[in-house]
């Protein structure tokens, strides 16, 4: 059986015309509901960085690769630092199983999720870009994107309620043990929605503190992790990049990198949109919701993959342990606000 | 669930026992050494604390099961007082788990009913069992991974 990387330099002769060979293929680290690979192509002596993307055997997040791939074609050259998408393969070709890649951002390097002061001295000039980047996915104009062709838009009014019901779904579907706490954040959710998105914007979905690349000289490089990107009300973004869970241990910093107000000033200026608090607060607990619905999936997803994959473990417990934390805190404290 | 000792320690054994292709041999075989010790520093801790969270809890839950089995329709009264009056005396990590699982099912029976009998006492202290709840099973990061 041929290796991958020997796949791989098949498949970009055949489609590129001529001999390409591949060259350091090294498998990184890069979410969990895909094998992110990194490698050089040499064709006719020159040579370019390149990603691939490619489907798992099973994963942590069901997600539709295409999407994925559109969503980030959808914001290229529009200030957002969002990477080259070159290919798309569904079929799978010569690699077997679905993928696609993008251009390679060298010298980048990711913030520690759950390190005490990820970014040092950087902090505020990083969380300045990276909020704003967040800003302009969510004030961009979403006729014409790439993203519709495999996106569906909801009604303003209607986005809360699929978010939830979906992600309600899979906490249903996977759950291995009863989960009282997100349970009731559930019902607390549905008895009190939120208004409607005051405009149907790309969501990321998964636009965070450690999905994105930085020089390490305070400059955003690359917005990466668009596995989960969706239409719907920007402000789900805006609680899951807040989230408390990528902000131990200082609390007084979203992500360790700028205080809360000052993400909503800057998201506010690059967005164009306000804030509403209310609903904010609503896609804040929601987000804890998502958080341990993706969780629940890993813990199954560990089993049911033979225990070998320690990314799955650690979020299917830690993380699980985390949010339970952070959704009853938020549960009394709504409750303490009334 | 999220998953219990035993399970955590067989999945380090089978990761470190399975070969890895060439290619993920370099960066990605180090952040995957790196979780497993991660892993194993969270294994320690819950190996400390993880039977006592359990103990505690089953025996919280089934204080206010106990307390509350008088107050409600007959369906669930009768639901709580079993769940109250269950043995407890098999102190393994399974059965302390399927223990669990019966007495968090009944709880979230009991939390709807009272929400939807606008019981606001008993709802305010459902949520802050929640919180003694999630805080007994609370993990710290080890040193050196970001704790």
């Amino acid at each position: 059986m041929n290796t991958l990387a020997e796949q791989l330099a098949a498949y970009l002769t055949r489609t590129g015309g001529r001999p390409t060979e591949v060259e350091g293929l090294s498998r990184i680290s890069g979410g969990a509901s895909r094998e992110t690979y990194r490698y050089d192509a040499v064709t006719g002596g020159e040579r370019r960085g390149f990603i691939l993307r490619r489907d798992p055997p099973g994963s942590l997040i069901e997600t539709d690769r295409r999407l994925e791939f559109l969503a980030i074609r959808s914001f290229a050259g529009k200030g957002v630092a969002a990477p080259e998408a070159i290919v798309l393969e569904e079929e799978g070709a010569e690699l077997e199983r679905p993928f696609f890649i993008m251009g390679r951002v060298d010298g980048g390097m990711t913030g520690g999720v759950f390190g005490p002061d990820p970014y040092g001295e950087h902090a505020r000039t990083i969380g300045e870009q990276f909020f704003s980047r967040l800003g302009r996915i969510a004030g961009e104009p979403i006729a014409g994107l790439p993203i519709l062709e495999a996106a569906e838009a909801p009604a303003p009014e209607d986005c809360w309620r699929r978010e939830l019901d979906y992600w309600a779904g899979v906490i249903e579907a996977d759950e291995e043990h009863p989960q009282p706490i997100v349970r009731a954040a559930i019902r607390r959710l549905r008895r009190e929605p939120p208004p409607a998105a005051s405009k149907i914007a790309v969501v990321h979905g998964d636009y965070r503190s450690g999905n994105f690349l930085h020089d390490g000289a305070g400059k955003v490089v690359a917005v990466l992790d668009w596995e989960m990107a969706h239409l719907g009300d920007p402000l789900e973004d805006l609680g899951w990049a807040m989230n408390p869970l990528w902000s131990r241990p200082d609390d007084a910093r979203i992500s360790g990198m700028i205080p809360k107000e000052d993400v909503l000033a800057v998201w506010r200026d690059a967005s164009g949109l306000e804030v509403d608090r209310k609903a904010l607060a609503w896609w804040s607990l929601f987000a804890s919701v998502k958080g341990q619905a993706i969780w629940t999936s890993a813990a199954k997803a560990w089993r049911e993959g033979g225990m070998v994959e320690p990314i799955l473990a650690f979020s299917g417990w830690y993380t699980a342990r985390r949010h339970d934390e952070i959704l009853a805190e938020t549960l009394v404290a709504m409750e303490n606000g009334r | 669930m999220t998953p219990a000792l035993p399970d955590i320690l067989r999945g380090i054994t089978l990761t470190l026992v399975t070969p890895l292709p060439p290619e993920a041999s370099g960066d990605y075989m180090v952040g995957r050494t790196g979780l497993l010790a991660m892993l194993t520093g969270l294994a320690a801790q819950e190996a400390e604390r993880g039977l006592a969270a359990r103990v505690w809890e089953n025996q919280a839950l089934r204080r206010l099961f106990a307390k509350t089995s008088g107050a409600y329709d007959e369906a669930l009264a009768g639901q709580l007082a079993g769940a109250a009056g269950e043995r407890a005396d098999d102190l393994a990590w399974a059965a302390l788990d399927e223990a669990n699982a019966r007495l968090r099912r009944v709880l979230i029976a009991l939390h709807e009913v009272v929400e939807g009998r606008g019981d606001a006492a008993l709802d305010r202290e459902i949520l802050e069992l929640y919180q003694a709840m999630a805080r007994a099973r609370r993990l710290d990061l080890p040193p050196g991974f970001g704790g």
